[in-house]
Formats: C-alpha cells, sequence, structure tokens
C-alpha cells in the first residue's frame, strides 16, 4: 500500500522500529495463505492510517491494534466441525437460489461507522464466535458447519437486505457484516445461529469497535469478551437438553388466510421501521392488562385483516419463542422453537375483544409444556432421518416445504425482548432493529426488539399493498403512541 | 405516513441462477414429458430414458446448480458420477455390450483428473475430500463386487479402476494422515 509505506517514511526511527516489531509479531498470528495474510496485513496498515490521520500516537494505536486479539485463530489449522443442531436441520434442505432463511440485526450508532476500525473489530471478534467462522457442507446424512480460517470482510450496504448468501463455494460464510452510514448491521443465514446468538455477535463486534475507537467498556456480563475462549455450552446442540415430552406435537395445521397484496417479485420489497418509545408502548399495553407482544399481536391482526378482502378463515401469526427462557443455556446456536397464535376472520373485529383471547392463547401454546412437545417431534423427526442419505432427504424436503411452506402462517412476529448493555456501550447506540427476512407466501414478517427505551418494530414486505403498515400505523395513534417511520424505499420496480 | 428513508438507493439484481432456471425450466419440462410419450407411441427401444437422463444432467449440472457444496472437486465427481450412469443407461437399453469397460476407464480417468484437481489446491481443497472420498470407496467397492461376478477378458477397466482407487486412498491416507477419518466422521455423521 503507498500511502502507508509514504506515512513509514514519515516516522522516526524508533517508531519505524515499533512498527517492525509490530508486524513481526503479526507474523506469528497469522499463517493464512500469502493472499489472505495481505489483506488481513492491509487491514492492519488501512487502521493504522485512520488512526494517524485522527492525531492519535503510533504506539496508542499499536496498543489498541495490539496483534494478541487475534488469538491463535489465524495462526492454527482448521480442526473443529459442527453437526447442525435440531432447529437448522431443515433450513439447508429447504432453501433454493432465490430463497433462504436469513435475519438480520442492525445497530444504529450515534456517529457514522468507520469501515477500517469495523474490519479489523471483525477480525478479532470472529475467533469468539467459532460456530460463524464457517462453511455449510454436504455429509452423506445430514448437512454440517465446518471451520474456516480466513478474512471475514465487511461489506458497504448496497444491496436488498437479507439477500441470500451464497453459501455453495469453498470456505464460504453464513453470515455478512454490512455497514451504511451510522448503522451496523449483521445478516446471519439461521443455519448458523438465532437472534439470542445473533444479538450475541452483534453486540460484541460492536463493543470490540467502539474499543477500538477508545471508548472504555469495562468486563460485563451483557457482551462476550472477544479474548476469552469459547466455552464448550456456547457449541451446544441444547435441543439434546430439554427432556422429551410424553407426547409429541405436530408442524401442520390448516392453511392460514394470506393478506392480498400481490406478492412482489423482489424480497422483501420494502423495509419499515416504527420506531417509538417504550414507555407509551408500555402504557398503551397496560391499558388493555396485555403484555407488549400481546399487544403488537392484537395490533397485526387488526391490520391483517384489513389487509384481506377475504371473509372466512383464520389468520394465524407465527410466534418464534426462545427455549432460553425455559431451558438456560449459553448456546450461541439455534435454540428457539415456535407457536402459532390463530384468530378466525369474523372475531377479529376490535382491539379490546381480541387481545384476552391473543394473551390467553400465547400462555398456552408458548408454555413450556407445548415446547416442549414440539422440541420432542422435531427430535423425533431428525433421529427417525438420520439413516436416509441426504439425496433422498433433501428433494423429499424441498417438494414437502414448496407445498406447506409458510402457508400455515399469514405473519410473524419475532419479539428479541429488550436488549441490555453497559451504560458505557448504550451510550454510544442510538437504537437497534432487527428484519426478518423473506417468506414465500406471507406478505409481511415483523420483528421488534427494544433498546435505550427504544421499542423498534420492524415489517418486511412481501407485498407492494401498503394497507397492513398503514393500518397498524394508525392503530398506534390511536393509543397515542409517538411514532417515527424510518426505511426503506420500494424496491421493486 | 410519512417514511424516512434511511437506506441507499438499490436496483435489485435477481439471481441470475433463478432467472436461467425460470427461462429453461419449461422447454425442458415439456421435454421431459413429451419424448415418453413419443417413445411409447411410436414404440421400440426404451430411447426416452436417455433423454430423459441427459435432461437431469443438463438441470443438475448446468441450469440448478448445487447450493452447497459447490467447488471443482463435488461438480466433477458428480459428473463423471452421472455420465457412468448415463453410458450404463445407454448400454442397457439401446446398445448392449461395451459399458462395462467403457464406465470403468471414465471412472479411473475420472479418478486420476480428480486427484490432479486435489493436489493441485491441496490447502483449499482439503475442505473438499468428502465427494472424492465417495468416489474412491464407491470404485473400490464397485471394483470388488464387479471382479467377484465378472473374469472375462474386457474387465481389467474393472481392476484398473480397483487400483487406481486403492492407490489413491493410500495416498490420501500418507498425504492427510488423521484427517481423512476425520474427513469420514464429518462426512458420515448422522448426529
Amino acid at each position: 500500500m503507498e500511502e502507508f509505506n509514504n506515512y513509514i517514511k514519515t516516522l522516526t526511527e524508533e517508531e519505524q522500529t515499533l512498527l517492525k516489531d509490530f508486524f513481526i509479531s503479526f507474523d506469528e498470528h497469522c499463517l493464512l495463505n500469502k493472499h489472505t495474510k495481505e489483506k488481513l496485513k492491509e487491514d492492519f496498515e488501512k487502521a493504522i492510517l485512520y488512526y494517524h490521520k485522527q492525531g492519535t500516537e503510533l504506539k496508542d494505536a499499536l496498543s489498541y491494534l495490539d496483534v494478541k486479539n487475534l488469538g491463535g485463530f489465524y495462526a492454527r489449522p482448521p480442526v473443529l466441525w459442527f453437526p447442525l443442531d435440531d432447529a437448522a436441520k431443515i433450513y439447508p434442505l429447504s432453501m433454493a437460489h432465490d430463497r433462504m432463511a436469513m435475519f438480520r440485526l442492525s445497530v444504529y450508532l450515534k456517529e457514522d461507522v468507520v469501515p477500517e476500525i469495523l474490519q479489523m473489530a471483525l477480525n478479532f471478534t470472529i475467533k469468539r464466535f467459532s460456530t460463524f467462522a464457517t462453511t455449510l457442507k454436504k455429509g452423506f446424512f445430514w448437512h454440517y458447519l465446518d471451520i474456516t480460517k480466513r478474512r471475514f470482510k465487511i461489506e458497504v450496504e448496497c444491496d436488498v437486505p437479507s439477500q441470500p448468501i451464497k453459501v455453495s463455494r469453498s470456505g464460504s460464510q453464513s453470515f455478512r457484516v454490512k455497514y451504511y452510514k451510522n448503522r451496523i448491521s449483521v445478516e446471519f443465514f439461521h443455519v448458523l445461529t438465532d437472534g439470542t446468538g445473533g444479538m450475541a455477535f452483534l453486540t460484541s463486534l460492536t463493543a470490540e469497535y467502539l474499543k477500538l475507537l477508545g471508548v472504555k467498556i469495562p468486563k460485563n456480563d451483557s457482551v462476550l469478551d472477544i479474548n476469552e475462549e469459547p466455552s464448550k455450552e456456547e457449541y451446544e446442540n441444547a435441543f439434546k437438553s430439554v427432556p422429551d415430552a410424553s407426547n409429541a406435537s405436530g408442524f401442520i395445521d390448516k392453511m392460514a388466510v394470506q393478506m392480498d397484496g400481490k406478492l412482489s417479485k423482489v424480497r422483501p420489497c420494502k423495509i419499515i421501521h416504527f420506531k417509538m418509545d417504550s414507555s407509551d408502548l408500555k402504557k398503551a399495553s397496560k391499558k388493555y392488562n396485555a403484555t407488549i407482544t400481546s399487544y403488537l399481536l392484537a395490533l397485526m391482526f387488526v391490520a391483517g385483516k384489513s389487509a384481506t378482502d377475504k371473509l372466512s378463515g383464520d389468520i394465524s401469526i407465527q410466534v418464534p419463542v426462545n427455549m432460553r427462557k425455559y431451558y438456560p443455556s449459553k448456546t450461541l446456536r439455534n435454540f428457539s422453537m415456535y407457536c402459532g397464535i390463530r384468530l378466525e376472520l369474523d372475531k377479529i373485529t376490535s382491539l379490546e375483544d381480541i387481545i384476552s383471547e391473543i394473551t390467553k392463547q400465547l400462555d398456552e401454546k408458548a408454555s413450556k409444556e407445548e415446547m416442549s412437545k414440539m422440541v420432542t417431534s422435531a427430535k423425533r423427526m431428525t433421529s427417525m432421518l438420520k439413516f436416509v442419505p441426504l439425496s433422498i432427504k433433501a428433494p423429499i424436503a424441498r417438494i414437502v416445504y414448496g407445498f406447506l411452506g409458510d402457508k400455515i402462517f399469514s405473519n410473524t412476529l419475532s419479539n428479541l425482548g429488550v436488549v441490555k448493555l453497559p451504560e458505557e456501550l448504550s451510550n454510544k447506540i442510538e437504537s437497534m432493529d432487527f428484519i426478518l427476512g423473506t417468506a414465500i407466501t406471507n406478505r409481511a414478517g415483523c420483528s421488534v426488539v427494544t433498546i435505550n427505551n427504544i421499542t423498534t418494530f420492524s415489517i418486511s414486505k412481501m407485498t407492494v399493498d401498503p394497507t397492513f403498515e398503514e393500518k397498524f400505523y394508525e392503530l398506534l395513534e390511536n393509543d397515542n403512541i409517538n411514532v417515527t417511520v424510518e426505511g426503506s424505499g420500494l424496491y421493486e420496480n | 405516513m410519512k417514511i424516512k428513508i434511511t437506506y441507499p438507493k438499490v436496483s435489485p439484481e435477481k439471481v441470475k441462477q433463478q432467472r436461467l432456471m425460470n427461462f429453461m425450466k419449461w422447454p425442458l419440462l415439456i421435454a421431459a414429458i413429451i419424448c415418453p410419450i413419443i417413445n411409447l407411441a411410436t414404440g421400440g427401444k426404451a430411447w426416452s430414458l436417455v433423454v430423459l437422463m441427459s435432461i437431469y444432467m443438463v438441470w443438475d449440472l448446468v441450469i440448478s446448480r448445487d447450493l452447497v457444496e459447490y467447488n471443482r472437486i463435488s461438480q466433477f465427481v458428480k459428473l463423471i458420477t452421472l455420465t457412468g450412469l448415463l453410458l450404463t443407461i445407454i448400454d442397457v437399453f439401446l446398445s448392449p455390450g461395451w459399458a462395462l469397460e467403457v464406465v470403468s476407464i471414465l471412472i479411473f480417468s475420472g479418478l486420476i483428473v480428480t486427484a490432479v484437481l486435489f493436489f493441485t489446491d491441496l490447502e483449499r481443497q482439503k475442505q473438499n475430500i468428502f465427494p472424492f472420498l465417495f468416489l474412491i470407496l464407491l470404485s473400490i467397492f464397485s471394483s470388488i463386487v464387479g471382479l467377484s461376478f465378472y473374469h472375462e477378458e474386457d474387465s481389467w477397466g474393472l481392476a484398473v479402476m480397483g487400483a487406481v482407487a486403492l492407490f489413491l486412498l493410500i495416498t490420501l491416507s500418507i498425504t492427510l494422515k488423521e484427517n481423512i477419518l476425520n474427513e469420514l466422521r464429518k462426512g458420515f455423521h448422522t448426529s
């Protein structure tokens, strides 16, 4: 890098020695192939130049970028591999060229992102998340994740969010880190993790990024220490720890009513974020004697009804349930199930009328017993199919999934809850959002996350028809909730 | 409802692969339906099976590419296996008597080419060893089974196929040591 070479010439002899020693130490920490090593070295050089431009002393810059942060990740050959967890097994079986189970988490900082530093933060953070530094591979019976030692690069956002990732090439990654203005986003293929694991990665990456910018973040339990050895528990397939229920529940239900808007060719065709004060939302929920999830579900039922002309049938909303609340686990992999909240169309009249039924269904269907039954079903199914070759399983799964798909649900509401971070970190964060990936027939997918008293309700739209979000907005306003609406333009022509 | 735009303007590019699949799906599907009908109506040899197998090969290798494990080793192994199957179908249904020799030549040549593809980029291709191992084991198995039942003059191909496969298995075991067992463990895991 010419700019870096010119910079070296401006350094004193002592500084040049310091820099030389630094890169000797880098060489010891990086035994990747020549091309990748050069790229990684370039990342360091760009970061050093950034610090120089900011007026940071070289000594301080090198202390921020201490190569110890690379650990042994880039110095040791890949050894680990991971069978897919019970929930992840379906994702590679059901994916298509234009469809992949993706989700995306974003953090909005108070200042614009510095790409040079974000790249370094990723270089340092990835070693802590071994199951993420993997490539999806095909075995004879099941897919698995094979660890891959490479430089994982950040990308500037210039594409539709949550698009499928090419996971087929040698050493391909199953997640991507993007940035745009003050936003850092991570898009995950669900085969790696669920919302909780994804959030652990995003917060760790953000904390590391801010540390590299000089923010002092004390050791705490809410953000993983990237230089700590990952524990075995973080890799585990936590479904195995769930005791088998006496009877298992099924995954099939009757078809649900879909919103009527024409399915868009580009999916999602629009992203909408409703940002609101969490206290206002809480107050509105209390008014109906409901939890925030029940209240939002009620709004979605009413808005969903207004987005269809059908007169009969059920609207059903899929609600993912974090199994960690029933079976505490440190796993960073998938550990969630789901339930379906279902109401007949003609019973959806007003919020007051439906909210108690929603709360009742949520209590029953998302209970520990029901979730255990579902886990038992999933475990039985994977155990039944374990000796069937993948070449037989995959086409059958694709046909069944293509036929059933998401037709038993009309919509999804995934609530990640309140993200608690140390004050030093949350002070630098404006808000967060969470976007679900594409659906097959559902016209919308909704998700919620709260941080710093700001709740962001996001909608991934699969139809141009704006009725659902407009009605949702109107309902929030009726309950005196002040909403800021942000989002994308229409991606569909 | 006024939306503040916080995303960059993009012109979405539809997945090229999907576009190709949508474009090619119908002509191939029509051919796959019409050929067996014509074959049944006109009688004679089952040439439509060869057409169906060829359509499947074009679909699988060119149009609907693998979503997982699309690398030079896996694709070459797939090409060899499917070509072997196509030749066997031609032999059984159209002109019998030559496939055993030709398919075994095809497979041992394929094994040699795969070995070249593998060893010339060992560091990266190590991760893609499973399809290669699978072809080796399949060749050894086919060679043993074939030679147990067939001892004619043209069975030399089977013997060479088995020998080449065994040689490659030994070479891989020496080069990759315990990694080879690890790869087998990964490839055949059932958990």
